[in-house]
């Protein structure tokens, strides 16, 4: 009876956000209150049914079956193990604070009918993608997950949003053949593409190659890897700020989750390594971190300059991955973390102050932390964390990523690592030190700032604390729940990339 | 010189297939619309020789059993089936000319050219 | 029983039509009525000649008790039985949707003439996949194309009558040739039915080779001209996109591949496979379906009315049923096969589609479309589905051909129809989600007042497909299996 439960939870968290978010479409008709309440609850509901799959997966256990076969080998199935719950985990815990934030920020904003299905149901295709069993059920969800976000990116309906989304959606699309192309391969090649089967491809071929670089088009493309992360500073800051959270939070991390499922089920270790492609992942990787960070050096758009240190902290993950050992992977899937709620804490305050003031450009916020200090605490919290400030969560996930550099024998990633930490700290702190201890007179002329209390509504603040309170919780102590979950998750990964 | 003689022996496959050339030549490149329509019976004409040719047997007498045996018929098989064929060209012939009326009437004149030029002015 | 029925659908067809043609302008209700309770039976019928072959095997028929050679033989088999299907099934649907469209865009003394024409044009189409005999084939094929003609030209307008004159000629040019083919393979086999004709081609070949590579070519010539084949489209165009939106429909969903069909039952039955090394026709297909595909597309981005983009587009997802034919093997050839259904699905949809925005607004031109998704939510949700089944998005069938089709050339170590695949799904993507961002989050240009509402019982047929496209998309496996045995998978 237990069990039955417990198999059924994987595929209850995808189905209930789907379908309530038609639920959610219908009272949108009735009464906005109700729309809003149904999406939170939805959210709520969703994050505890994630949180109760984890008995089933705690000692390393695996739920895998298939639910229904389309064509012989390739069907739709679900797999939950101890990677996928944590991003689900992650995902869904983020997800319900932000939808608890979108009620206030999007009563300014139009076409809320549109956008909380739209938002609910994101959110059932993101975990799907998470407990999906194989590449093909994986596929379905992200392609749908990135389409139907389109609304979601193009939300304000300006000329700049449109012309962002329809630049989303090129590459989307690109991506999604690209992944189509990949995993073709991989089926003709293996004859499945299940999770759950053992490595699929034991000998490199150039079909092989093929395969492999087509997986990274697809999902380096949504994780934002140079040269594919043209699509992401346009699309994430026109979004309205809680979609971008989760855009840059969230929906980044799909592309991540699927090459780490790529490097250690479709190949495994000896495989990559042979084949040298962890030196392209590295490059790629390096020039993503180095890249991403000195760009957002340059941008005067508050959203734009976090859309930017996003791709250069996805940067982080994929060079996490390409050191293929499992420290770095404890750092890797700890980064993964770390990003979501950093980013996301971010990306609220950002949008925090957005609401409150209108204020989208770095020059104009000296002071704003007088006149909203919850919002810019938690923006300092988080800030600080990426740069990669001990006892912040940032901090720890580097730290772990520097030591299986080392391990690796690659000194040169921590280099990295330090360079952008510097570069992170050049363009975080001149803002966080301007919002605190500039003052009035600095603006220069029509834009006056009121600087007495006037912090966002709670309902805003409340989630943006708990967020920036949690980048505080997961480093201070090194060994927290999350960190546990991702040393296991490392070393299940890393078993299963070793023949 | 062999060529000549087996061309010379199979003429009528020879006169067909010119034939069938006239009428596609005609059909694809004239710009009269009932000249097309000509080409297209000259086309299936040659067809229709070339197909009824190919039963009949030199010296044969049309399939009417007779009471003395012995006699050489031609294959009735073909003959037959043209009959259908020379229907069908027929009809396709009545739809094709009714079109081409139904055009005339419109633009005053059967030119497929013309008409192509008359239209190009309309939608400027 | 169940022997007679091939034979009954096909006469069933073609006296109603004649009945229904003589009702009367009066009696058009009524004519409305017989022609769906026929498509009714029909496709009733077909449904069971489908699970009967799958469960027992093909069976042939006799016509007239005659045995062959010298008879007529229909055969169902596999490939003839899924044909049929999806010809009854989607020419019922579309009908549904016509008996509302057609009072709009028809003349309505002329309604009753479109009902026998239609009930013809399904008659034949069903005749050229029951046959075994090459000149009950060209009978059949000169039927359909005079009826496909006819459903164009009877709007009485005078692009429909242009552009159906335009494909009457070309199509007549098509038939002449095939009827010259068949009298080479009689001249060198004596024989007209399929499978003699099969028997004797391998003696005769080394004796004829000229002859049968000059039947074959023009076999290829004319059912290209009447499927589209690039470069042999140009009337295409024109007469989809000029023609009342069922007739679109049908033209492009079953018209174009009922020739295909024929096409495939003629390789697979009648040539030998030696031919193909003393001409290399499956790569001259090959290479004509790339084409195809690639120059479909892109002539399509370019359109600004929505049934000429939607009828270029027919010309490049005639090149992937092409593709298949000319991989001709495995994986490939299901895909091919199995796009003819999807393909008729999605674009009957799409073209029924545009036809209601073109009934409920007047407008045909895409870029006054914006905010059309406002006003007709489930019009466009409908589109939208078709359209991410054009590009083949996972969970809709256009997705299984192409996984099918993908498959299969790399079985055969040809990963540059992947390419092509994939490049044209690009494109796809290109012309289609325009359209459908446009229709959601563009601005409205046309006021409110002009526009009317959408009767139902047309609304339900494109739902129906809609919905199928999804259906088919999850669960391909009946359809599939059965091209699978169609081509002894």
């Amino acid at each position: 009876m237990d069990t039955a439960i417990y198999n059924f939870l994987p595929v209850w968290v995808v189905i209930f956000p789907i379908f309530m978010s038609i639920v959610i479409f219908v009272s949108s008709r009735r009464s906005e209150k109700m729309r809003d309440g149904l999406s939170v609850t939805t959210a709520v509901l969703t994050f505890i049914s994630v949180v109760a799959m984890y008995p089933s997966v705690a000692d390393g256990g695996v739920i895998a079956y298939t639910i229904f076969d389309i064509l012989p080998g390739l069907g739709i199935t679900v797999r939950l193990d101890i990677l996928s719950f944590s991003l689900a985990l992650i995902s869904s815990f983020v997800w319900m604070l932000v939808s608890i934030y979108a009620i206030d920020y999007m009563s300014h904003e139009h076409a809320g009918d549109r956008f909380y299905p739209i938002f609910i149901f994101v959110l059932g295709s993101c975990l799907g993608i998470f407990v999906a069993g194989d590449f093909f059920t994986l596929f379905i969800f992200f392609e749908l997950m990135s389409l139907i976000s389109y609304v979601l990116v193009i939300h304000e309906e300006t000329r700049e949003a449109l012309r962002a989304g329809y630049k989303y959606l090129i590459m989307t699309i690109i991506g999604g053949l690209a992944l189509f192309f990949a995993i073709i391969l991989t089926f003709e090649l293996a004859g499945s593409v299940s999770l759950s089967e053992g490595t699929l491809i034991t000998v490199p071929s150039t079909m092989a190659f093929l395969a492999f670089l087509n997986f990274l088009i697809g999902f380096g493309m949504k994780a934002g890897m140079f040269p594919l992360h043209v699509w992401l500073p346009d699309a994430h800051p026109v979004a309205p700020s809680p979609a971008s959270a989760l855009l840059s939070g969230i929906m980044l991390k799909t592309g991540a989750y699927g090459l780490l499922r790529v490097l250690f089920t479709v190949f495994n270790i000896p495989l990559v390594k042979e084949a040298n492609w962890d030196i392209l992942l590295g490059v790629l990787a390096v020039i993503t971190i180095v890249l991403g960070s000195a760009v957002a050096l340059t941008q005067d758009d508050l959203k734009r300059r976090l859309a930017y240190s996003s791709v250069g902290q996805m940067g982080y993950i994929i060079m996490g991955m390409a050191l293929l050992n499992e420290k770095a992977l404890v750092g890797d899937v700890f980064h993964i973390f770390s990003h979501a709620l950093m980013k996301s804490t971010l990306f609220l305050a950002a949008g925090a102050i957005i609401w409150k003031t209108g204020l989208r450009n770095i020059n104009d916020l000296h002071g704003i932390g007088k006149k909203m200090p919850v919002t810019m605490g938690a923006f300092t919290i988080a800030a600080l964390a990426m740069i990669g400030i001990p006892p912040l969560n940032g901090f720890l996930s580097k730290w772990t990523l520097a030591l299986g550099a080392l391990d690796a024998g690659v000194p040169f990633y921590v280099f990295i690592l330090l360079v952008s930490s510097l570069l992170n700290g050049l363009y975080y702190l001149p803002i966080i030190i301007a919002a605190f201890f500039g003052g009035e007179n600095e603006h220069e002329g029509e834009e006056s700032l009121a600087l007495e209390y006037d912090d966002a509504t709670y309902g805003m603040i409340i989630p943006l604390a708990v967020l920036g309170l949690s980048c505080f919780v997961f480093g201070l102590m090194p060994h927290n729940f999350l960190f546990e979950l991702s040393l296991k998750a490392a070393s299940f990964l890393f078993q299963s990339g070793m023949p | 010189m062999e060529i000549i003689i087996k061309i010379l022996d199979n003429y009528y496959y020879f006169v067909a297939m010119v034939l069938f050339v006239i009428g596609l030549h005609t059909m694809l490149t004239h710009s009269n619309m009932i000249k097309k329509v000509m080409g297209m019976n000259i086309m299936e004409t040659g067809i229709f020789l070339f197909f009824v040719s190919i039963g009949y047997v030199r010296g044969g007498r049309a399939p009417i059993i007779a009471e003395e045996g012995g006699l050489l018929y031609i294959n009735p098989l073909p003959s037959a089936l043209i009959l259908t064929g020379i229907v069908v060209a027929v009809s396709v012939t009545a739809y094709a000319l009714s079109l081409i009326v139904k055009l005339y009437a419109t633009y005053g004149t059967c030119d497929a050219d013309e008409i192509a030029m008359l239209r190009t002015r309309e939608d400027q | 029983m169940y022997l007679h029925l091939p034979v009954l659908m096909v006469v069933l067809l073609f006296g109603v039509s004649f009945v229904v043609s003589l009702l009367g302008k009066k009696r058009r209700n009524l004519a409305f009525q017989l022609t769906l309770l026929v498509l009714g039976i029909v496709f009733i019928i077909s449904i069971y000649l489908l699970q009967h072959v799958g469960k027992e095997g093909p069976f042939s028929y006799h016509v007239g008790g005659w045995p062959p050679p010298w008879g007529v033989e229909l055969y169902v088999d596999y490939l003839s039985a899924y044909v049929l299907m999806v010809l009854t099934s989607i020419s019922f649907v579309v009908l549904i949707y016509g008996v509302e469209d057609l009072r709009h865009e028809l003349k309505s003394d002329v309604l009753h003439w479109y009902c026998s024409l239609y009930l013809l044009l399904l008659g034949a189409m069903c005749g050229i996949a029951l046959t075994n005999d090459l000149f009950n084939l060209y009978v059949f094929i000169e039927i359909s194309t005079i009826a496909a003609c006819g459903i164009i030209s009877i709007k009485d307008d005078r692009k429909c009558i242009e552009a159906s004159l335009k494909y009457l000629i070309l199509s007549v040019m098509g038939s002449g040739c095939f009827l010259l083919a068949v009298a080479m393979l009689y001249m060198i086999t004596g024989n007209l039915n399929f499978t003699y004709v099969a028997q004797e081609l391998p003696h005769v070949l080394p004796l004829y080779p000229y002859n049968i590579v000059i039947a074959l070519s023009l076999i290829i010539v004319s059912l290209g001209v009447k499927s589209a084949l690039f470069p042999l489209h140009v009337w295409l165009p024109d007469a989809h996109s000029s023609a009342p939106s069922p007739s679109s429909a049908v033209l492009s969903g079953l018209v174009i591949k009922i020739y295909a069909v024929a096409l495939v039952k003629l390789l697979f039955q009648v040539f030998p496979p030696q031919i193909f090394e003393v001409i290399p026709v499956l790569d001259i297909v090959l290479f004509l379906s790339v084409l195809a595909i690639l120059a479909g597309s892109i002539i399509a981005m370019v359109q600004d009315d929505i049934k000429k983009m939607l009828a270029y587009s027919s010309i490049a997802q005639i090149g992937f049923v092409f593709m298949g034919i000319g991989l001709f093997e495995g994986r490939a050839l299901a895909g091919g096969l199995l796009h003819i259904f999807n393909h008729a699905m999605m674009k009957a949809m799409l073209f029924l589609a545009a036809g209601l925005i073109i009934y409920a607004s007047g407008i045909r031109k895409i870029r006054d479309l914006k905010g059309i998704g406002m006003r007709m939510p489930l019009t466009m949700l409908a589109f939208t589905v078709g359209a991410f089944s054009m590009v083949g998005i996972p969970g809709t069938n256009g997705f299984i051909s192409k996984w099918h089709l993908a498959l299969g050339a790399l079985d055969l170590e040809r990963p540059f129809f992947v390419a092509v695949i994939l490049l044209s799904s690009l494109l796809n993507g290109i012309y289609y989600f325009p359209i459908v961002i446009d229709a959601f989050f563009g601005t409205q240009i046309m006021p409110q007042s002009e526009h009317k509402d959408v009767p139902a019982l047309m609304l339900v047929p494109v739902m129906v497909l809609a919905v199928g496209i999804i259906f088919f998309g999850f669960y391909p496996a009946p359809v599939l299996s059965f091209i699978e045995r169609a081509i002894g998978l």
